[in-house]
């Protein structure tokens, strides 16, 4: 298992370390938060490979984190000029697996004593007098010259490694199209292979190379005839038509897997993840340890989706299994105390201390946005639509611009527990600030139960005053008058303001959203737009 | 159990260890390694384990240095020298007798010396609290170490931790045959080079550390020349008597003198392998000599050998050879199968039994 990830200098990371958990981590973040980095660099580290090919032969100079170079340029032509930027990636694995320990050693970053393994790529020794001609020279490119680069991969022992250490295998299930010419990508010819037994291999290889004799000698024949009419042209020497027989025209390359007769690379991309996803799964776990799903809600429908995210749990049940998502709805499912938050410059959160009973709740409910809550900027819990529309009115008219453009995130429940909100948003102490009404209660009979998870500025909760009103409607009426808010509402004078505002709430929220006529929010809407200043 | 096995030349050591590996591998699962101190060593084990199990897998055999470095400097060596790697092995170099900390130890290039590796072993050992043995005893259940008699000075520490460890340690060698140079650089454990390991071994044994036992039965020479090479050695040192299971006969068996004047007769007659102890003797012969040295491990049906003065000495004396200069002609006789012959001037009377060889 691995217990921990450090990368250096890779694409969006200056630095970045996650402790991952047994079993599933869903990993979550903004776009350009670095959840596809993540994938990519365990690849690397665990294979040496980067889409199937030799790191070094993938290597640019975009691989290199771009404030890392800039800052090597800025300070190349100062008095003080700093090392190239290096790339590293570790996992550190737990200690408990007897099969790990030839990769046991202190070459990691930590000093650590443990198994692990590392991958560097770093200017080579032996092109020290090329480097500093590439750099001095004038226009030099503010790129990293990948060129005279070297990718070591070596495990914590200082072992190098040339190809993938037994015991750490992993699949890679990709949403992206298949880019292979051949049809179908590296991670999937290598779940085609292992179905394959090696005697099976052997007897395919024999006639393989048989039938391609049988075409060369009864249908190449005539090509050969007539090539030889003109073979004065090489003196004496026979040339003729042959098929390949070297290595890379084995059958190897060959086998692609197919789905209802159609070939694999024309098959939607939903199917195709599915179908790496049940290759995958029919794996030992001997052959595969790790995982890697990325955004596998790309290109599938709700009832697909709802059928691979019940294979990725099954998958995950013995293997450790790293997943990329956007969707709120496979981070419910797979359960919220998966999640890890990577945030801005490398950070990662995970969610602490979150009742069990909270985690089945938010399945339950796998509709719920979530995500909207793990990654507003700013956040503000509303109870409904109309709560809604009121606060963005507000909001606009105190800060001169809706709450979106402002970086603040309005989520109205709609039913969904406000505990169990705020539980999330404590276990990953996010900001929030919530309103509800006060049916009528005092406001410490709702924010008392609460208050464990609330912290002054940071997370609160407003409620306005018993006095003003229950809820949203009376408060509106109690702060601005009947007669400017029936004038705001184009009400009738026979029109009950409060008893037409709390029968028509979307209606009244959407006509004051838009209402040209000055109107005041409640208190403790007020002290809400406060917080947010 | 840690067991050490003294076995006589000929009695068939490496295959022993090949036998032991096959038996234990494959029913009980258990994870082997082996080990041998010279490359030639280290063939033969592979050649003779591949020959065993063709298909199954093979235990892993590793030279004595490459084990030291692979398994302890190499993942632990920035715990002794911090930001230090390990880059090779450098077999000949000399980092000179004043040479101090790490230059001690690791050429300009990062290369460990030869010369200090097992020293070097046990300072990073010490340096990361063990666990170098502690990894390989999650790593392997066995090991066992072949030609055991050439380890010496430092390596005998790492011995110490090894026999220490929950691995079983299963140890073949004869210490008869000691060849190897010691570390002339290195004082550690000097008292116990060459036949006096067997008092490093009697020590653990005490300790309850090692079970001690022989095998003196050996294949290769018959019994007169078996008899014979046992007399090379004071009895006090406890080695059983050899006993031979070659009875064959080819009408001129046994340890033979011969007459300088006769060698080239005799050369004629029974084209005997010709050794020395070194090219210091027998100088003034035009023969192909091949050292002692140079034979180890090797069986020839006859030998013809040249003796240095303490050997005459012995044949003339009886009296019982003592260090490398007993081994070495240990070594030399126990490659023959049915004849050794002794170059030996008329004039000199032997104490020994042997029986003078004359052109008929």
């Amino acid at each position: 298992m691995i217990t921990r990830v450090r990368i250096h200098n890779f694409r969006l990371f200056g630095d970045f370390e996650i402790e991952p958990r047994a079993g599933l981590n869903v990993l979550v973040g903004d776009n350009e938060a670095g959840k596809s980095t993540v994938l990519q660099a365990l690849t690397l580290v665990l294979t040496g490979r980067s889409d199937g090919r030799p790191a070094t032969d993938e290597l640019t100079p975009d691989w290199f984190h771009r404030p890392a170079v800039n800052q090597f340029f800025d300070d190349y032509t100062t008095a003080d000029p700093q090392p190239l930027p290096t790339i590293g990636i570790e996992v550190f694995l737990d200690d408990a697996d007897d099969k790990l320990q030839k990769h046991r050693g202190v070459h990691n970053t930590l000093g650590e004593d443990c198994p692990g393994l590392r991958l560097t790529i770093e200017p080579s020794e032996d092109y020290a007098d090329e480097i500093r001609g590439y750099l001095d020279a004038e226009n030099c490119p503010r790129a990293v010259p990948v060129e005279y680069y070297d990718v070591h991969w070596r495990n914590f022992a200082d072992e190098p490694l040339s190809r993938r250490p037994a015991g750490l295998g992993h699949v890679l299930i990709d949403s992206r199209t298949i880019r292979s010419q051949r049809g179908v990508d590296y991670h999937t010819r290598q779940l085609l292979h292992d179905f394959i037994e090696p005697a099976e291999r052997a007897a395919i290889s024999v006639a393989h190379r048989r039938a391609r004799h049988e075409i060369s000698t009864t249908y190449l024949n005539k090509a050969n005839e007539r090539i030889a009419e003109h073979d004065e042209l090489v003196e004496g020497r026979v040339v003729e038509i042959d098929f390949d027989q070297s290595g890379t025209s084995s059958w190897h390359g060959s086998i692609i897997p197919r789905i209802d007769q159609v070939p694999f690379a024309l098959a939607g991309q939903g199917v195709q993840a599915a179908t790496k996803i049940a290759l995958a799964m029919s794996r030992s776990a001997e052959q595969t340890s790790f995982v890697l799903v990325e955004e596998p809600e790309n290109h599938l429908s709700h009832a697909r989706l709802m059928r691979l995210v019940a294979s990725i749990e099954a998958l995950a049940g013995e293997r450790q299994s790293f997943l990329t998502t956007h969707s709120s709805f496979v981070l419910n499912r797979l359960g919220i105390d998966r999640l890890r938050l990577l945030g801005p410059s490398g950070t990662v959160a995970k969610l602490t201390d979150l009742p069990a009973d909270t985690v089945r709740y938010f399945q339950k409910l796998s509709g719920f946005d979530t995500l909207r809550l793990v990654l507003a900027e700013r956040l503000v819990l509303v109870e409904g639509p109309s709560d809604e529309l009121v606060f963005e009115r507000f909001f606009r008219d105190r800060y001169g611009r809706g709450p979106h453009e402002a970086g603040v995130d309005v989520v109205s429940l709609r039913g969904v527990a406000l505990r169990r909100s705020l539980e999330l948003c404590a276990a990953l102490d996010r900001p929030v600030i919530a309103l509800r009404d006060n049916d009528g209660k005092d406001p410490d009979h709702w924010i008392e139960p609460l208050r464990p998870l609330l912290v002054d500025g940071r997370r609160q909760v407003e409620i306005g005053d018993p006095t003003d009103g229950a809820t949203l409607e009376p408060q509106l009426v109690r702060t601005n008058g009947e007669g400017p808010l029936r004038g705001a509402l184009s009400l009738d004078a026979h029109d009950d303001v409060a008893e037409w505002m709390s029968n028509n709430k979307t209606e009244a929220a959407l006509r004051i959203l838009v209402a040209p006529v000055t109107l005041s929010p409640p208190p403790y809407i007020h002290r809400a737009l406060d917080l947010l200043g | 159990m840690n067991e050490v096995t003294w076995a006589v030349a000929g009695s068939g050591k490496t295959q022993s260890i090949a036998d032991l590996c096959a038996s234990l591998t494959p029913s009980a699962a258990r994870r082997t390694l082996a080990l041998t101190y010279t490359q030639t060593g280290q063939r033969e084990l592979v050649e003779r384990l591949q020959r065993q199990a063709p298909s199954g897998p093979a235990p892993m055999v590793m030279g004595w240095y490459s084990f030291l470095l692979t398994h302890f400097v190499r993942p632990y060596i920035p715990r002794l020298l911090p930001g230090r790697r390990l880059r090779g092995f450098d077999f000949h170099g000399d980092p000179g007798r004043y040479a101090k900390g790490a230059a001690r130890y690791i050429d300009s290039e990062g290369r460990a010396y030869r010369l200090h590796l097992a020293k070097l072993a046990n300072q990073v050992s010490a340096a990361c609290g063990g666990a170098p043995v502690d990894r390989l005893s999650r790593m392997y259940d066995d090991i066992f170490i072949d030609e055991v008699q050439d380890l010496v000075g430092w390596d005998l520490e790492v011995l110490d931790q090894l026999l220490d460890s929950p691995i079983d340690v299963r140890m073949v060698g004869d210490v008869r045959q000691s060849l190897l140079e010691t570390n002339p650089r290195d004082p550690k454990n000097k008292q116990y080079k060459g036949l006096a390991l067997l008092d490093w071994f009697r020590v653990r044994e005490d300790r309850d550390l090692v079970k001690v036992s022989h095998k003196s039965e050996t294949r290769r020479a018959n019994q007169a020349i078996a008899s014979f090479a046992d007399g090379i050695f004071d009895a006090t040192l406890g080695f059983p008597p050899s006993v031979s299971s070659n009875d064959d006969e080819t009408g001129h068996d046994g340890v033979f003198a011969v007459a300088p004047e006769f060698i080239d007769a005799y050369l004629e007659a029974y084209k005997p392998q010709c050794l020395r102890s070194s090219k210091a003797s027998g100088k003034e012969l035009d023969l192909p000599f091949r050292n002692f040295g140079e034979v180890k491990g090797l069986t020839f049906r006859r030998v013809l050998i040249y003796p240095t003065g303490t050997i005459v000495d012995f044949l003339r004396t009886g009296a019982p050879m003592v260090g490398k200069s007993a081994c070495g002609f240990y070594v030399g006789t126990t490659r023959a199968q049915s004849s050794v012959a002794l170059v030996m001037d008329e004039r000199q009377e032997a104490q020994v039994p042997l029986a003078r060889w004359c052109p008929s």
